[in-house]
């Protein structure tokens, strides 16, 4: 199976061509680039690198979030329109699945991004037999309540994956023996998006796949706050 | 015979994602407009990271439907045009991705369009544009007067010095209780009201072509607040009447100063504002008062606000210059002429 891959969800982009397990092509870049302008150019890059046409890919994965919303868009926007127009499977995998992937095997990974305000998205993997397994969902939440969570696991088996300096002081506060991967030693790479990939099922609904930014946006939050209530009946998106 | 153009077109520059698919820059095959204003509506105006959102999920089924209504296939297409700014940025960013990609997946041009100039450009599905043209451009985030020499060559002669004048209209809007978009109503409560507070036309009397509405927007809001705290009871039809009174003054003045210093045969107005009724029949009653000969083109409502159809019309003067772009292009969010 060929499988194009990308991650715009953060500062690095990643795309990657991999076919039956083998890396054909990996483009990944850590220096500041604008991914809206980068990524089809290096989409390209990749594909030209692996001797490869588009139509002969079999399948589509995106990061699909958390993340920068402006960088998940973009890499969403590009999957599920690809995915549409030349009618290809698409999976969308969890950013901090892509993060956790460069764990180590036998630890307890804590893949996060910096949601700023000591907040912060993060999830809890664990490879088992060399599968990566989900043990707490991506969700966006404060350290100090995430720091609490994870004191059902012995801390020196915590790692702790792509943790900016600040989320860094907050974790060796609690667990001075975890071990912290900082951001720079926390690069998504597309390849191990690819094989994630792998083992989902395709989403059936292209038109409706969107990020999971796993937060509402303020408006809508200070909205429901307000005690307003989504009336089900109603669509805010109206085709005139 | 010259051969068909067919271009497929974004545009997702605010709170409307569209596709359409235009025949050589004139006829519309099909124009989807997604229009997220019942959203909005819930936060009293457009709320950039919630437009951006709503953009992801409508991009593809514009797409489908656009192709569909058109009964066309990517074969048929020659060029595939998006909106590259003015507007927000994360909106901008949705319809721009969505064009690569499709340009990127079946080989086809892309060229990247302004969306001043699509909205000039609407005028070319209803009419045979004569250069050189003068368009007044009117909307929620513009307030423009350009001469448009050629095709696709624009000059800006009068710009706002603050508010649009759309953005005026939801400012009172806000004031008289009504949510945005406020323009229609405002407009159908002027045609019942009655010219009688005397707000400021700012700038008339100066010589130059541009336009300010904030004085007259606070002009109209202390005049509110202050029969609010006497409990005086103001007519909202009245004030209402008063502000488009104002507001239809001032377009007058400088458009008809604009066309004195530069005479066409055609005025098109265009943008949002332009379906305001009573901006379309001031307009027409001013140039027959005045004798002049001149086309005025408004284009039909549908195409007054934000609409692919438009930057397919734009897009094909690209194409027939060679004016494309490559996959690099990125939002410019305060692009002008």
């Amino acid at each position: 199976m060929k499988i194009l891959a990308f991650d715009t969800s953060n500062k690095p982009l990643t795309v990657a061509v991999v076919c039956d397990g083998d890396v054909l092509a990996s483009i990944e870049s850590t220096e500041k680039k604008t991914h809206s302008v980068s990524l089809l150019p290096d989409i390209q890059q990749a594909l030209k690198d692996s001797k490869l046409s588009m139509d002969e890919i079999d399948l589509i994965a995106v990061a699909q979030g958390p993340g920068s919303y402006t960088g998940v868009r973009i890499a969403v926007t590009v999957a599920k329109t690809l995915a549409f127009t030349l009618k290809k499977n698409l999976v969308g995998v969890s950013s901090l699945e892509v993060l956790a992937a460069d764990g180590s095997e036998d630890k307890i990974l804590v893949p996060l991004m910096d949601a700023r305000n000591d907040n912060a998205f993060a999830g809890v993997y664990q490879y088992q037999d060399g599968e990566l397994v989900n043990l707490i969902e991506d969700h966006h939440t404060s350290m100090e309540k995430l720091l609490d969570t994870l004191k059902q696991y012995e801390s020196d088996k915590l790692e702790f994956i792509n943790a900016t300096e600040h989320l860094t002081d907050l974790i060796k506060d609690v667990y001075p023996e975890a071990m912290v991967m900082d951001t720079k030693d926390s690069l998504p790479e597309a390849d191990k998006l690819a094989k994630l990939a792998e083992n989902k099922p395709a989403v059936s609904d292209i038109d409706n796949f969107v990020p999971n930014y796993l937060r509402l946006t303020q408006a809508e939050h200070d909205w429901y706050q307000k005690g307003h209530k989504k009336d089900g009946n109603i669509s805010y998106v109206e085709e005139v | 015979m010259k051969k068909d153009t067919l271009i497929l077109s974004f545009e997702s520059s605010c709170d409307e994602t569209s596709v359409a698919v235009i025949k050589n820059g004139k006829e519309i095959l099909s124009n989807i407009i997604a229009t997220q204003i019942k959203s909005h509506q819930r936060f009293g105006g457009v709320v950039p990271e919630v437009a951006s959102r709503h953009h992801v999920e409508e991009v593809t089924h514009c797409i489908e439907l656009a192709l569909d209504e058109a009964k066309v296939g990517y074969d048929d297409l020659d060029a595939v045009a998006v909106t590259y700014g003015p507007g927000l940025v994360g909106s901008l960013l949705i319809g721009i991705m969505a064009a690569k990609t499709v340009a990127f997946a079946h080989d086809l041009p892309l060229i990247k369009a302004n969306h001043l100039a699509g909205h000039i450009y609407s005028a070319n599905l209803v009419a045979d544009l004569q250069y050189p043209f003068m368009a007044l451009l009117v909307s929620g985030g513009h307030t423009e007067i350009v001469l448009v020499r050629a095709p696709g060559e624009f000059e800006t002669l009068g710009d706002t010095r603050d508010d649009a004048v759309g953005e005026a209209y939801d400012k009172i809007g806000r004031v008289l209780g009504i949510n945005y978009p406020a323009g229609k109503k405002v407009d159908e409560m002027a045609a019942r009201g009655n010219d009688i507070f005397d707000f400021p036309r700012a700038m008339v009397q100066e010589d130059n072509l541009d336009f300010s509405f904030s004085g007259l927007k606070s002009s109209f809001i202390n005049r509110v607040h202050h029969a609010d705290q006497i409990h005086e009871e103001l007519n909202k039809d009245d004030l209402a009447a008063s502000f488009q009174g104002a507001v239809l003054d001032i377009l007058s003045n400088k458009i008809f100063r604009a066309l004195k210093q530069h005479p066409v045969k055609q005025l098109v107005v265009a943008g949002g504002v332009a379906a305001n009724q009573g901006l379309r029949q001031r307009l027409k009653k001013d140039i027959e008062e005045r004798n002049l000969d001149m086309d005025l083109i408004f284009p039909p409502l549908r195409l007054c606000g934000d609409n692919a159809a438009m930057i397919g019309a734009i897009a094909q003067i690209q194409y027939d210059k060679k004016d494309f772009a490559d996959l690099t292009i990125n939002a410019d969010p305060s692009l002008d002429f």
